[in-house]
């Protein structure tokens, strides 16, 4: 890097702002990984939760249809099941959290009324009921664990790209301008002190022509005064 | 299910007497503690040293596990229902027939919702029972049916023909299956107690005393759950006419507050039965522990009517809500025992008597 920098004075004012650029892109960015750490773990708090809800919800479900399916048989279930007529519906938007895009899952028709399900009330019974019940509570869940969970993994990209633009600007490029920087006013110091030490020389070289001219300058007038008052005396 | 119409006279004595020995081989006490600490396989095994043995070779090719248990309860009750329609003559077969429609009903909504749903022909016909009064050449109509209106085509004639017809139009305009199967439901609840003799003898009076009770059961169930869901239906839509507790208009007015109808039905004539069942409701207000209850009452109902009156249509629908709460008491333990629920849990789940 340094070597490729010509050591001008305009460079050196490129890299000074380059710097002052850098650092303050560095101060945002490690805020902004901060402040997406913490936001992220509050979504991590809340994909635990919602989990651990899931987990519950899942093994509740399991139950029920399990039981739906030891009364009822496995043919009432499937029969129920085949009936649905709406199928739930997912629609997914984008919020904005810190910048990092994330999805926000809306569900439609996953609870359902009982006359909504699809299978004739007269012929069934309240296993099926709390077994469609669970499920649909199941289904939610699992919806609202896809949001959360996107949202994260897409929070731990953003942290991770973040970081990495950090480290690249804390270890990498704030160094090499630091340095071209240091090299820079290195050589126009130097720069300097060759111009002084020219400009010394030249003024020696100057005074000492000035002095021999000077001296050349009297030696001829030394010469020419004794011929004169000759003539002055023959008169 | 290849049954006719008997003639004649009923013919209690020989048919009580048959009903009698067939429930004598139902599975005991004894041999579901032994079943509820079967796993599948053994269970399975259990059955083939019982009245199972022909059912279960018979599918053990095609099924196996827990389906193959389920198939072979679901073909043994078949035929026995069907040696029921087979002995019984006159006025009996005709009750018994009404009755056992309730799988003519089971698998037309099973071909309903198969088609509905898009199964294939193989899928649909595991699942149906043939134990009702449609005879082998219909059912096998009912599943060569490529659409639903065929299937309502084809009913054109059965008890079940006016009821779809008219909710037809309402499939076609909502695509809900729902009017479709509530209309065959309640074609099966309308035909049990339509078009009796007005000179009622005692075996029509306990005929009709014994479905009233069903109908009654199944209201309160149907009130409570559509109360429960918070579904947004007037209950006396799904109101069955003949029971002996609500009117229409009442059931709509108690299913508003469930506490009122569990009051009416601690004042009725089935209150005794239900104590339990009610004090449990109260507690829990597990709708699934009560229908339990529900099934069990009435199965002690029909015992006690049996008992009272041992030659009437009574011990025959004893024995077919019996035969009934076997195949689903050991579809309970093998499916219970499947999918790894405790031994405690599943034998909270048998109904017993």
């Amino acid at each position: 890097m340094t070597t490729d920098v010509k050591p001008t004075r305009k460079n050196l004012m490129a890299i000074e702002d380059r710097i002052e650029l850098s650092e303050r892109g560095h101060d945002t960015l490690e805020k902004k990984r901060d402040g997406l750490i913490m936001e992220f773990m509050d979504i991590l708090d809340q994909s635990k939760d919602v989990r651990s809800d899931m987990q519950d919800d899942y093994e509740a479900a399991q139950e029920t249809i399990d039981v739906a399916r030891a009364m009822e048989g496995d043919v009432a279930v499937r029969g129920a099941a085949a009936a649905l007529e709406e199928h739930p519906e997912i629609t997914i938007n984008s919020k904005n959290i810190m910048g990092v895009v994330v999805p926000q899952i809306e569900s439609t028709k996953v609870k359902k009324r009982l006359d909504e399900r699809g299978y004739g009330v007269l012929g069934t019974s309240a296993r099926i009921d709390e077994a469609a019940d669970a499920y649909e509570e199941l289904l939610e869940q699992i919806i609202l664990a896809a949001e959360v969970e996107t949202a994260m993994k897409k929070m731990l990209d953003e942290i991770e790209t973040t970081k990495r633009r950090v480290n690249a600007l804390e270890f990498k490029l704030l160094p090499d301008l630091h340095e071209s920087q240091e090299y820079i006013e290195q050589k126009l110091e130097e720069q300097e002190r060759e111009e002084i030490f020219r400009m010394k020389k030249i003024k020696d070289k100057k005074e000492s022509e000035e002095k021999a001219a000077r001296e050349e300058a009297s030696t001829t007038e030394t010469q020419e005064g004794p011929e004169g008052e000759v003539a002055v005396t023959s008169d | 299910m290849s049954a006719t119409a008997g003639s004649g006279e009923s013919n209690y004595e020989y048919v009580t007497a048959r009903v009698r020995s067939r429930r004598a081989k139902l599975f005991d006490e004894d041999d579901y503690r032994k079943l509820v600490r079967m796993g599948p396989g053994e269970i399975a095994r259990f059955m083939e040293e019982s009245e199972y043995e022909a059912e279960l070779n018979a599918l053990g090719a095609r099924h196996s596990g827990v389906d193959l248990i389920e198939y072979a309860l679901h073909r043994n009750m078949a035929k026995h229902f069907e040696d029921l329609l087979r002995w019984a003559d006159g006025r009996l077969y005709d009750y018994v027939a009404r009755y056992l429609r309730t799988f003519d009903a089971w698998n037309v909504k099973t071909v309903l919702r198969g088609l509905y749903s898009g199964a294939d022909r193989e899928a649909i016909e595991a699942d149906l029972i043939r134990a009702g009064e449609f005879d082998d050449r219909q059912v096998d109509r009912l599943l060569e049916a490529d659409s639903i209106e065929t299937v309502v085509d084809q009913l054109s004639g059965t008890m079940f023909a006016d009821g779809l017809e008219t909710a037809f139009e309402t499939y076609e305009a909502e695509d809900s299956l729902v009017p479709l199967e509530n209309a065959v439901d309640r074609a099966y609840y309308e035909g049990l107690l339509a078009d009796l003799p007005r000179e009622r003898d005692r075996a029509t009076e306990l005929y009709v005393e014994f479905l009233e009770a069903e109908i009654d059961f199944r209201n309160v169930r149907n009130a409570l759950r559509l109360a429960r869901s918070g579904a947004d239906v007037d209950p006396a839509e799904y109101f069955i006419e003949g029971g002996r507790l609500f009117s229409a208009g009442e059931l709509r007015g108690l299913a508003g507050s469930p506490g009122e109808l569990v009051a009416r039905l601690r004042e009725s004539p089935y209150g005794e039965d239900l104590a339990a069942a009610l004090d449990d409701l109260d507690a829990a207000g597990g709708l699934v522990d009560f229908e339990r209850a529900l099934e069990a009452a009435l199965l002690e109902y029909a015992d006690h009517l049996s008992n009272v009156y041992p030659l009437s249509v009574c011990p025959v629908f004893a024995y077919v809500l019996a035969k009934e709460r076997e195949v689903e008491n050991v579809r309970a333990i093998a499916r219970g025992s499947e999918a790894g629920l405790p031994t405690e849990a599943i034998e909270e789940e048998l109904v017993l008597l």
